[in-house]
């Protein structure tokens, strides 16, 4: 009897499971094989999902501030994400894969590394979903549609250029003895910096005018893990140490601003003038420290103009049309080459520095 | 009255640390009703559900290692730096010496082995602390991962990343579901209500007193409801998805060393030596085998985690494993296991697990952001051990034990059921 009662639980619910598994037969809800080809755009209204790398520098920070107030003025409603500050990688695939499973039309990625994320991109695609990588392209996914930059290459080239002419307004004769730092190395926009600046310094070192005095110069050398100020500070202090007992140090090609300043702490902390220091970024520290006269130059990439852009080609993706691209050769991710939009950046010293910030709000205080 | 007694004794297994487990439950179904109502039914739509499969399973394999590390009375720091070790020569050796991924993954488990016999034999033999041993294999192969891997990402071919990111095949005629996890579902009802009457026919057989019908009835109308749930839910993805592949791997986990843990004399073991090592030694537990055992397990455990990790990824990248130990540890303890070793269960860490998991998730949906998310997640971990320590401090083992406590008599019920003796393993005899 006990057992009749059991076993007639058991059946009901098998048979329950079976019935509503064939009897509502439109179980699957998402629409299948995604919304492939539709080109005529979304609601006007629609969510628009921005996943950028934790806030290490005053530059995500900004771009985040820019995209919730940018996309909120263009009608839309916006899910601006940070990874955190540890597990930063499965904090972000996380953040897209929610922001898919809430609808998100468009998906801007500021990936932490460029190369973990294609499941999750993937996985946006099928869900109709069109993805931006915003300033550093996704690597090894064909589902990516655009990328939207500064013209990294460019970036290097200016700052090495930048790091000859200041070295040789200092002392007109060379050699000159300079250090390389580069970024960090799961960021595929440090070795575009890299390669930009060694293209204007290689013929120069080759040359015998510049000399690495370290003799490092391996971009796996010139690394620093995680863009991490801590890790520049201790690469300049062993470089001290180890070459420039009694050698001068000319320059130091630092990628961006964060490394500019940990690495003159350094060699301040060490009690040695202050030599010719690039940097990247116009962060607010760095722009009064060029201003001050310790670091030489910065690059102005403007924020403001990348996020415009980026929000400009969501809008374009919204009314249904092909958002304009200039550069449909040059970024191979590993599976396709990718769309992008290049914004120019520019070379701002002492000189000129007055001029580039005129229009930004903060910086342009600093200059007077 | 007799009912409410019924009740707790069958349902929660009348003790009070049963009673403990089914709070967590309840708190885990709690978080699931709320964000399931803020996100406007988000949390449970099918596509959420598998994405919460597919980016904890790593986390919550681990949480069985540790579990079994922490009941032994040790802990393991390293085990984010082995998956990330792991990880690195797993991905190498497929992208380098194109080993075919199912090689590779049987090669990254023996890195995981070796890496586990070496930490196990610094502590259960040379007698150097765990949190020693595993924070200088943190170092250690953190170190390793930077080396190898020159701090690059390296890729994954398509057929490795099924383990982390793979589905179920679509089989048999189309009816609106994905077959194979309705299979998996129904194999699973059948499951709940087979042990149901085969734990009855051995208490009957030994002349126990068995659970009222009726408890058995509900018990197994709540759980086959449950599973009835999750697998149309799970089944009902979008096209080509289904209860995700980590999902399997982790649920034959959870089986296998729920299993080990509670019925075996190895597991039992484990349950001994972090009561008392020196009583559980003077028993005849071989004290070093185990602990070096548990160590090793962790080892392997953080290997496969690795691994899927990197599957998911598509990549193998030097922030991996960045934090997993605090998570992994975070989940025991909110399961309920005890600082000091000796208590905890399979069951209780993976919903401990489960209800970080869900909390991330839910934030995350309501688009709040990681700095909050940890402040939030931080106080769930202090609330729910505090409340677990004031509560014994205060000699009462749980909230729901301490209401239900007045209308219980004051003879004490003699712990009757076998799942007593083996969710109570502090008192635990051992055996040879």
């Amino acid at each position: 009897m006990r057992n009749l009662i059991g076993k007639s639980v058991a059946i009901g619910a098998i048979a329950a499971l079976a019935l509503t598994a064939t009897a509502c037969g439109s179980g699957r809800d998402g629409d299948s094989g995604g919304s492939k080809g539709d080109t005529k755009g979304f609601a006007a209204d629609s969510l628009i999902g921005v996943a950028l790398p934790s806030k290490t520098s005053e530059n995500w920070v900004l771009a985040g501030d820019l995209f919730t107030n940018g996309l909120k003025e263009a009608g839309f409603k916006s899910d601006v994400q940070y990874a955190g500050a540890s597990t930063t990688v499965a904090d972000q695939q996380a953040q897209i894969t929610a922001m898919v499973t809430k609808g998100a039309k468009v998906i801007v990625i500021g990936a932490t590394d460029a190369a973990q994320l294609s499941t999750q991109v993937a996985a946006a695609h099928a869900a109709g979903a069109k993805v931006i990588a915003y300033d550093r392209l996704i690597t090894n996914t064909p589902d990516l549609d655009y990328y939207v930059a500064f013209d990294n290459f460019k970036v290097g080239q200016l700052q090495g250029q930048a790091l000859l002419d200041g070295m040789k307004a200092k002392k007109p004769n060379g050699p000159y003895n300079i250090e390389l730092f580069s970024g960090s190395p799961d960021d595929n926009n440090a070795g575009v910096f890299f390669n930009g600046a060694m293209s204007v310094l290689k013929p120069e070192i080759d040359k015998g005018n510049v000399v690495v005095a370290s003799k490092q110069t391996d971009v796996k050398q010139t690394a620093i893990q995680g863009w991490k100020a801590e890790g520049a500070q201790a690469r300049m202090d062993q470089l001290l140490t180890s070459t420039y007992g009694n050698k001068e140090l000319d320059g130091v090609l630092s990628p961006n601003d964060t490394l500019a300043r940990a690495i003159i702490t350094s060699i301040k902390g060490a009690g040695k003038p202050v030599p010719v220091v690039s940097g990247q970024d116009s962060e607010v520290e760095s722009v009064k420290s060029i201003m001050a006269g310790e670091q030489y130059m910065t690059i102005n990439k403007d924020t403001r103009n990348l996020v415009k852009q980026t929000i400009a080609m969501v809008k374009a993706l919204q009314a249904g049309n092909t958002p304009e691209v200039n550069d449909t050769k040059s970024y191979n991710n590993g599976s396709k080459v990718v769309d992008t939009y290049l914004l120019p950046p520019v070379a701002v010293t002492k000189a000129n520095a007055a001029e580039a910030y005129a229009n930004d709000p903060k910086l342009a205080p600093l200059t007077k | 009255m007799s009912r409410l007694k019924d009740l707790q004794k069958n349902l929660f297994g009348g003790t009070t640390s049963n009673a403990r487990q089914f709070g967590m439950i309840f708190t885990l179904v709690a978080i699931i009703v709320l964000f399931q109502i803020l996100t406007d039914g988000l949390t449970l739509r099918s596509d959420n559900l598998i994405a919460l499969f597919n980016q904890n399973s790593y986390i919550l394999i681990l949480a069985i290692g540790m579990l079994m590390v922490i009941v032994a009375g040790h802990i393991d720091l390293s085990v984010g730096s082995i998956a990330a070790f792991t990880g690195i020569l797993v991905a190498k050796s497929m992208a380098e010496w194109s080993l075919p991924w199912p090689v590779a993954i049987l090669f990254g488990l023996a890195i995981g082995a070796i890496i586990g016999a070496w930490q196990g034999f610094w502590v259960a033999y040379i007698g150097v602390p765990a949190f020693i041993v595993t924070l200088a294999g943190m170092l250690l192969f953190r170190g390793g991962n930077q080396f190898i891997g020159n701090a690059n990402t390296i890729p994954v071919p398509e057929g490795f990343r099924v383990i982390g990111s793979g589905f179920l095949p679509e089989a048999g005629p189309d009816t609106g579901y994905n077959n194979l996890t309705l299979l998996l579902g129904l194999a699973a009802c059948v499951a709940v209500v087979w042990r149901e009457f085969q734990a009855r026919k051995t208490r009957r057989e030994m002349d126990a007193d068995p659970a009222p019908m009726w408890v058995s009835v509900l018990r197994m109308a709540v759980m086959v409801g449950a599973i009835v749930f999750a697998s149309l839910r799970f089944a009902s993805g979008r096209v080509g998805t289904s209860f995700p592949v980590s999902g399997i791997i982790l649920v034959a986990l959870i089986l296998i060393y729920s299993f080990y843990t509670r019925n075996t004399a190895g597991g039992r073991h484990i349950y001994a030596v972090g009561g008392n090592s020196r009583a559980a030694e003077l028993s005849g537990v071989k004290l070093k085998r185990v602990n070096f055992f548990v160590m090793m397990n962790m080892a392997v455990l953080a290997a496969l985690a690795g691994m899927i990790f990197v599957a998911r990824s598509a990549a193998s990248g030097p922030q991996d494993g960045n934090g997993w130990e605090l998570d992994a540890i975070a989940a025991v303890f909110i399961g309920g296991a005890a600082v000091a070793g000796g208590i905890g269960t399979i069951s209780g860490s993976i919903v401990g697990g489960l209800v970080m998991a869900v909390l991330n998730n839910g934030l995350q949906l309501l688009g709040v952001g990681t700095d909050r998310v940890q402040i939030i997640k931080g106080l769930v971990l202090l609330l729910a051990v505090a409340i677990d320590v004031y509560n014994k401090s205060q000699g009462r083992f749980s909230v729901i034990g301490s209401i239900t406590r007045s209308f219980r008599r004051d003879t004490p019920t003699p712990p009757t059921s076998s799942s007593d003796a083996e969710r109570e393993p502090a008192r635990t005899a051992v055996s040879g």
